[in-house]
């Protein structure tokens, strides 16, 4: 499908915010529907799904988390929220609930508009298609379970490989870390954080060439990690 | 029986052991001169004795001396000797002169006797007074010199110990906390209790505690006056220095805020006019982006400060590991001016990772602008004592000596800059002074410490960040 055709809708109740949004989306190529509540939102997207969600995180019927949890009980369709500073919990929760993304308010419009492309190419390639994932001189072979770092295998514990992998599978996509958590060590897991922090950095020193400024395993703080997106 | 009793028994016992033996040696003076000189005239021996007990004792002691010489007198020397009976008639009268003369002297040496004595308890109370005026004038002069009364106390009450000869506790409270072995005595102050603590086996002079009492009382309600007006003035003073910063704060974010909304409007007109070239067109947009970034900034901080200032950070703790969070806010600024040297294997630390790296990115920021170009900025580290400590270094120009807490007060721009005002003035970088004092309210908020610290030689600044070392649960194996 052609980026021209993807059509997103803006939930968002700042008019003047869905105003300048509208005129910025529209010259980028993208077709933009609108909503003001948590109410109309929903129906829009019942009516008609949208390619991408644009949510803000506040809106006057409720907020940006429930709208995440509504629309992940049938649709896997991507979801950006905004956010803003001192909503880090909100966005934390929207994130858990299934949100793909965010961006922090006042954002720059160049910033949405390649966080959108991203979701799309994501769901366009679909998540973990790619057996073998190529990070810088880093190759991942999720199926052989292999990791190489310019040509030479790279000896990681199941644990630091499992970890790899999930990120790898959503390779460029925010993985938070109660997700990560969960899907590591299992589903009675999702607080214990200090796990990530200790294998993230036996990774980063397995892998990245300068382990204090990480070119491949990235981290979003307060949030979770993410594999450097395709260049 | 009362001690008085007791003791003036002991003196009048002693009196009459006097009276006797001083009638014996007059009496073995008299027998000696009694070869030599005729007997009557002799008497004269006894006044002696009346003259020396009237002296030494006083006036019924003298009566007694007198009377004895007599009996004495008659008794040893007037015939018939060794019996009281006299012969002669014309002893008689001799004898009844020799009394009247004795109790004459006796009474006259008696009155000169208290006379002296009097003087002399004058005196001793005198030179007593002026111990007392000169105590109170030492304690006010311990007051006077500044000190609280409260931590004065102690010298005070050594003061009147000596004075009334016991030991003294001072205590200020409403009621007396005094230990078993102890008596309370009030000191009459006006405002509060004051209370002089002294123990129960000693005997102090009670006539100097009964008036120290009083003068004490006037000294500490003076002093005690004084600390409550220099409390209020200081009081006063305060509140006018807060008014100022209050003044000075809203001037500067007035002008922080006015100054890219006046430059996004006047720039959004330009670009309205239909007239304009496309160079223009261009530069009226970036003006307007650049302008939104740091009003953007502004509010940020501004939004931060007050959460800092009415302690409603609320940091969402996390573990963090601290090379992490540098490496994120190193990203963010010239990277290749930022050299990270801390030990990879730091234990990790208990604090909101968006707040921390808000910190190190404010502290890095602040310090690759305040470098000189091409010096690198250093961020060190390492764990002592339960603490993570990081230090981010600069080579710039440093704060001077007794700012170092005023850096961390809001709306504080450093002098720090050797480039151009106007380069730093504009961009968000330059910010309007708040950095680090929501750097430091971030900090402390996640139990940490930031200090400004000097480095030894050399110039520049060193900013260090301490959290406390927090050790995780073990992971099942």
């Amino acid at each position: 499908m052609t980026e021209a055709a993807a059509h997103v809708l803006v939930v968002d109740d700042e008019p003047q915010i869905l105003r300048g949004l509208k005129v910025v989306l529209r010259s980028a190529g993208f077709q933009v529907a609108q909503a003001a509540t948590k109410r109309e939102a929903l129906d829009a997207i019942a009516v008609r799904p949208p390619d991408v969600i644009i949510l803000d995180l506040v809106l006057p019927d409720g907020n940006g988390v429930e709208v995440c949890e509504e629309v992940r009980r049938w649709s896997t369709l991507p979801i950006i929220v905004l956010s803003a500073v001192g909503d880090e919990r909100e966005k934390v929760r929207a994130l858990d609930a299934g949100a793909d993304d965010y961006v922090t308010k006042p954002f720059g419009t160049d910033e949405l508009t390649a966080r959108i492309r991203a979701v799309l190419r994501r769901r366009d390639t679909g998540d973990g298609a790619d057996p073998l994932v190529r990070v810088g001189e880093v190759t991942i072979d999720v199926a052989a379970r292999r990791v190489t770092r310019d040509g030479a295998e790279v000896h990681l514990t199941p644990i630091e490989f499992d970890l790899l992998r999930v990120l790898a599978v959503h390779r460029g996509k925010l993985v938070t870390h109660r997700r990560l958590l969960r899907e590591v060590w299992g589903p009675g897991y999702g607080e214990e954080t200090h796990y990530l922090r200790v294998h993230v950095a036996h990774i980063r020193r397995k892998l990245e060439r300068d382990p204090a400024r990480p070119e491949i395993l990235l981290t979003d703080a307060g949030v979770g990690y993410r594999l450097a997106p395709e260049p | 029986m009362s001690s008085t009793r007791r003791r003036s028994a002991g003196r009048a016992v002693a009196a009459a052991c006097e009276v006797v033996v001083t009638v014996a040696l007059a009496t073995a003076l008299v027998a000696a001169l009694d070869a030599v000189a005729p007997t009557s005239g002799l008497a004269v021996v006894y006044l002696l004795a009346v003259l020396t007990v009237a002296i030494r004792r006083g006036w019924p002691a003298a009566l007694a001396t007198a009377v004895v010489s007599v009996l004495a007198f008659n008794y040893f020397f007037i015939a018939p000797v060794h019996r009281l009976t006299i012969a002669d008639r014309e002893n008689v009268a001799a004898l009844l002169v020799f009394l009247v003369v004795a109790v004459v002297v006796g009474r006259l040496a008696a009155a000169a006797r208290d006379r002296a004595a009097e003087a002399e308890a004058r005196a001793r109370i005198a030179a007593q007074r002026e111990d007392e005026a000169e105590m109170l004038a030492g304690i006010a002069t311990l007051l006077l010199r500044g000190s609280s009364l409260d931590r004065q106390l102690d010298a005070i009450a050594a003061r009147v110990a000596r004075a009334v000869g016991a030991p003294v506790r001072l205590e200020r409270s409403s009621a007396p906390a005094s230990r078993a072995d102890e008596r309370s005595v009030p000191i009459p102050v006006s405002h509060g209790r004051l209370w002089a603590h002294l123990p129960r086996d000693a005997a102090p002079d009670e006539d100097v505690l009964g008036r120290v009492r009083h003068g004490l009382a006037a000294i500490v309600d003076i002093a005690a006056e004084r600390e409550r007006a220099t409390a209020r003035a200081a009081e006063a003073d305060s509140a006018q220095r807060a008014d100022i910063a209050k003044t000075a704060v809203l001037h500067a974010i007035s002008h922080d805020l006015r100054s890219p909304l006046t430059a996004i409007t006047t720039a959004a007109a330009g670009l309205g006019d239909e007239r304009i070239d496309d160079a223009d067109r261009a530069e009226l947009v970036s003006v307007v982006r650049d302008e939104s970034a740091r009003l953007a900034q502004l509010v940020d901080d501004l939004l931060d400060l007050s959460r800092v200032q009415a302690g409603a950070v609320n940091p969402r703790v996390d573990w963090l590991d601290v090379n992490e969070v540098v490496g994120r806010a190193a990203a963010q600024v010239e990277a290749a001016r930022v050299s990270i040297e801390l030990p990879v294997d730091l234990p990790l630390v208990r604090a909101d990772a968006t707040q921390m790296e808000r910190v190190f990115l404010n502290l890095l920021d602040n310090a690759v602008r305040f470098s000189p170009p091409g010096r690198p900025v250093r961020v060190t580290g390492g764990a002592a004592s339960g603490q993570v400590t990081v230090r981010v270094i600069d080579e710039g120009p440093g704060v001077p000596l007794g700012q170092a807490d005023a850096v961390f007060e809001p709306f504080y721009r450093g002098r720090r800059g050797s480039g151009p005002a106007g380069e730093n003035g504009a961009g968000g970088g330059a910010g309007a002074g708040l950095g680090l004092a929501i750097c430091r309210g971030f900090v402390e908020a996640n139990g940490g410490r930031l200090l400004l610290q000097r480095p030894t030689g050399g110039h520049g600044a060193i900013f260090a960040v301490s959290l406390p070392a927090a050790r995780p649960p073990a992971e099942p194996a």
